[in-house]
This record gives structure tokens, sequence and C-alpha cells, in this order.
């Protein structure tokens, strides 16, 4: 194999790696692809090491060692990607690509997300079937609905505009319990309690924490906590809008 | 009779949620049904458990493991990521409410001026059900590549 081959080849591994952790695979997700990729295109070995925000890559064959460092932007989690990356890997692995296709197609790969329309009333009914799962009554599910759907709208348009998404999730939850603690003030439902719980579940990072403890779980440790410290950090600006607006309506002492 | 009709509503209503959030996960719109089944499925098991007085961590534990199996079969099928499913899968199980009545406890630990013991108490409690809550799932979803698919991938 040339020089260049690998070059080549481990450019387009260490790129598959990146988009996997920038979009929210697993540590173990990301070395399994990547080595399976490497060995599919020819490279007798890849060793990667995972930091928290940063990936360092080395390519084997022929005695003759690449190694390779990518600087990793969180992106938000993006599964439609990590599912392509997938698949590229195993149709690479059963022979049908070449470095070339495999190229072509992570130089097409770009985030797609759904759109605002269907996302706000999606998690407006999300969370009011929670507050329905808690053992709220009618109304209860209503305002729970109206006050995540109204959260949810602030949150994409926060996110649009680029802001640190501690910030964002800190402004979120402000707003979303102020309008869920309407049950306090107003005589309109038996449980005024549920709909503030129910709400603001739309923010809990429950993926974050999930891959936190199955990166632990699996070995990559220093991954696994740095992950868990990210979902803490938005639980606890979460917290803060939350106190916030309770403060404003009155609600703790 | 009154258990199926509770199981029924507990499935229709944790696939609702199931779906949302695997659309926040940009979950490619032909696996979106199959979240739903397996996020149907996790939350009536638990339910089912806990109607047999299980404690809540061993019926979120074996509820996640289930959805962990029924999520490797979809991706076997699908040749796609089995977490992709079982993340917004385990979503409607996630203790948010123990979360939330822990964080709350604590801001209104810190606003006295004295430690109360009842506040502390519903610190402590709420806080360690979430924090086992949590493990559960995220084992139990990892017990089927634990135990069966040691050395080997799943897809």
């Amino acid at each position: 194999m040339y020089a260049d081959t690998q070059n080549d080849i481990t450019r387009q591994v260490v790129r598959v790696a990146q988009l996997l952790l920038a979009y929210g695979a697993e540590s173990e997700l990301v070395e399994e692809i990547s080595q399976r990729l490497g060995h599919a295109l020819g490279l007798a070995s890849v060793e990667i090491s995972i930091s928290s925000n940063s990936l360092v890559l080395t390519s084997l064959v022929h005695g003759r060692c690449i190694t390779t460092t990518r600087r990793i932007r969180e992106h938000g989690i993006n599964m439609t990607i990590i599912c392509e990356l997938q698949r590229i890997c195993l149709l690479t692995e059963k022979g049908l690509y070449g470095i070339r296709e495999v190229r072509k197609r992570v130089s097409r790969i770009e985030p797609k997300t759904y759109p605002k329309r269907y996302l706000v009333p999606m998690i407006g009914l999300s969370c009011a079937s929670f507050c329905h799962l808690f053992g709220g009554d009618v109304a209860a599910c209503f305002i729970t609905f109206i006050a995540s759907s109204i959260g949810m709208f602030v949150r994409l348009s926060i996110a649009k505009h680029h802001f640190n998404l501690l910030l964002n999730f800190a402004v979120t939850a402000f707003v979303t319990t102020l309008i869920a603690q309407i049950g306090y003030h107003f005589d309109l439902t038996d449980t005024p309690k549920l709909p503030m719980a129910a709400s603001v579940l739309m923010l809990v990072p429950g993926f974050p924490m999930i891959n936190a403890i199955s990166d632990m779980v699996k070995g990559h440790l220093s991954v696994g906590i740095s992950r868990w410290g990210h979902a803490t950090l938005l639980t606890v600006s979460s917290v803060i809008g939350i106190t916030i607006s309770m403060q404003l309506g009155g609600l703790l002492l | 009779m009154e258990l199926i009709l509770k199981l029924l509503n507990d499935a229709f209503f944790s696939a609702i949620p199931a779906v949302g959030f695997a659309m926040v996960f940009n979950v490619p719109k032909r696996f979106l049904p199959y979240c739903a089944i397996a996020g149907a499925l996790g939350h009536s098991c638990r339910t089912l458990l806990l109607h047999f007085n299980l404690p809540i961590e061993w019926a979120t534990f074996i509820a996640a493991a289930l959805v962990g199996l029924v999520t490797i079969g979809f991706a076997k099928r699908h040749l796609a990521p089995p977490l992709m499913y079982a993340v917004a899968a385990i979503i409607p199980m996630i203790p948010g409410t123990y979360a939330f009545n822990t964080v709350i406890a604590l801001v209104q630990l810190t606003a006295q001026s004295e430690i109360s013991a009842e506040l502390t108490s519903a610190v402590i409690s709420n806080g360690l059900k979430t924090v086992f809550i949590l493990g559960a799932l995220s084992v139990g979803l990892a017990m089927p590549s634990l135990l069966y698919f040691r050395s080997r991938p799943v897809i």
C-alpha cells in the first residue's frame, strides 16, 4: 500500500469517528465502527483514543504509522447521521464500497432535523402524556401541553441563534415553569403540581446520561465522566430557571 | 380486565413520548414506529412488574433489559445501531419526577437558614431513587451486550 493511500484511508476513518462523536454516539460504537471500517479498507490496525473534546487515531499498515488528532465540537444528537455512518461501515465490510465510495458518501452527509411545526406539538403531546401517566387530570394535561409546546418553541428559537446550551436550558425552563404554574394561581386543576413536574421533563438530558453510564460501564471512564458532568450542568442550569420562575410566582418560601 | 385496560392505557401514553423524543434525536422517519413499539413495551412491562409489588428499581431494570433485547432484534433487521431505538424507548421511564423533587427540595434547603430534617430526607430519598433508577435503566439496556454479545458486534 502506498503512503498516500494510507493517508487517504486514515483521513476518511478519522472523519467518520469525528462525525460519530460530534453527533452523539457512545464511545464503544465509535471505536467499533472506526476499527471495522479501517480493517475493511485495508489497514492492519486502527487504535483510537477518545477524550472529552478531541480524538486521536493511529493507523498501522506495513510497519508504517500515521497518527492524527481531531477536535470535536458537539452538534447535538442526530441519529440519522449515526445510522448512515453505520451503514457505510457495513457496506464497506461486505466489499461493496471502496475508499472512493466511502469518501463520496461521507462528504455528502448533512445534518437534517425535523421541522419545528412537527417537533413543537409532538413534544407538547409527549409531556402531556407524562402528566397523564403521573396521574394528572385533563386540565393538568392541557396546561402541560401548552407550557411544554411554548417551551419547546423557545428552545428551538434560541438554539437557532447558537447561544450557549446551558443558557438555552435555563431560559427554556424559566418560560416553561412560568406557564405551567398557572394551575396554582387560578383554580383550574386539582393537581397543580403535576404540570410543573411534567412540562420540564423535555429538558431532562436523557441521551447524554444514558451515554455517560453506558460509556462508564463499558470501560471508557473519562469520556463517561465528562458526559455525566455535562448532563449534570444542563440539569443544574434548568433548575436555576425553574427556581427563578417559582420564586416569581411565590411558590418557593 | 382492569389490569389489561391499565396496561393498554400505559402502552399508548408511553408510545407518544417515545416518538416525540425520537424526533428530537432525529431518528429517521421509517424507524419511528419501532421506537414507539419498544417504548410501549418497556413502560407497560414496568407497570406490570410494579403491579406485582416489585421495587421500582428492579422493575425498571427488567423492563430496560427487555427493551435492550427487543431493540437488538430491530437493529439486526434494519442494520442500524440498537441505541437509536433504545434511548427513545426508555425516555418514558426516566425518573423525571424524582429528579424534579430532589432539586426543588435542594433549592428550598439552600433558601432556609437552618437544616430541616424533612427537606433533607426528601433530598436524600428522592436523589437516591433518581440515581438508582437511572443506573438500572442504562445497565439493563446494556445487559444483552454484556451477557451475550461479549466479543462480537451486534450487527
